[in-house]
């Protein structure tokens, strides 16, 4: 049995990590606090973005605890695909300390905003838990 | 058995990205350090909100900190506890676990709340992974509202 468990890691080490996700509540959802869809946002000024959880609660990544996620803002961008560690970049910013809130900035123009849990390896939960997706201008 | 399964993922995913173990142990008692520009507030309600029925969500804000599951062993984190009609318990012990001393171990950052009529108090506190208030301590300012 032990022998089982140690290739399973292994197996997991190599193979790039489990590609299983983790289970999340049916009712469990994301929403952006602030700002609102539709908000107008001033240029040159950092401003900050809340996030919502409900029916579920927050954990860093790394920490499997039921029921508990890390938030990802998905910043002018489409969900990404499921079942796989969310990218980290520009579109993709990480809260893996578990935070909830962030101050960003963004360049003048319109765009749009969406949360996205991440389970304790980055990966989408099942169902994803996401919030509505948000349309700002900064100007 | 689940045990071991859930250790040799977290091996996994601890080689594999290379980063400090997270150790889930319950070990005792000495308080966490907290930042000192670590902040815990009231999204909502305010000082001074008119809750009309009763029930209510209330959103706990945190600042320049993370949110982490009870026993959970991550710098700069800790777990919210919702203070209802009390003053601040001990600093240096448990937070206690009653009625007017909630815990949200599971990470949570909101809570539904349903009060009596007549104005009541509360007051957000952190706890780290034994529920123990931070050195500093990370408090909120203690809000009145009114339920009606």
């Amino acid at each position: 049995m032990r022998t089982l468990f140690a290739s399973l890691a292994l197996l997991a080490l190599f193979a790039g990590g489990p590609a299983h996700s983790t289970d999340a509540p049916a009712n469990a959802y994301c929403y952006i606090g602030w700002p609102n869809d539709g908000q107008v946002l001033a240029a040159n000024k950092p401003f900050r973005v809340w996030f919502g959880l409900r029916h579920m609660g927050v954990a860093p990544k790394g920490v499997a605890f039921a029921n508990t996620g890390h938030h990802h803002l998905l910043i002018d961008t489409e969900l990404p695909p499921a079942g796989q560690a969310i990218p980290s970049d520009r579109n993709h910013l990480h809260y893996g300390a578990g935070e909830t809130e962030t101050m960003i900035e963004l360049p003048p123009g319109r765009h749009t905003l969406q949360l996205l849990m991440g389970d304790a390896d980055h990966i989408p939960h099942t169902p994803p838990v996401t919030s509505k997706k948000i349309t700002i201008t900064v100007k | 058995m689940r045990h071991t399964i859930v250790l040799s993922a977290l091996l996994a995913a601890v080689l594999q990205s290379g980063e400090a173990p997270v150790v889930s142990a319950a070990e005792p008692a000495v308080p966490a350090p907290g930042p000192a520009n670590a902040q815990v507030y009231f999204i909502w309600p305010y000082e001074g909100t008119v809750i009309t029925g009763g029930k209510f969500w209330v959103r706990m804000g945190l600042r320049n900190m993370g949110v982490a599951p009870k026993g959970t062993a991550v710098p700069n984190t800790g777990h919210h506890h919702l203070l209802i009609d009390t003053g601040l318990p001990p600093l240096n012990e448990p937070i206690p676990n009653d009625r007017n001393n909630l815990h949200f171990g599971a990470g949570e950052t909101e809570a539904r709340v349903e009060l009596p009529p007549g104005m009541h108090t509360l007051q957000l506190l952190l706890g780290d992974m034994n529920h123990v208030p931070h050195k500093p301590p990370i408090m909120s300012k203690k809000i009145t509202i009114t339920v009606r």
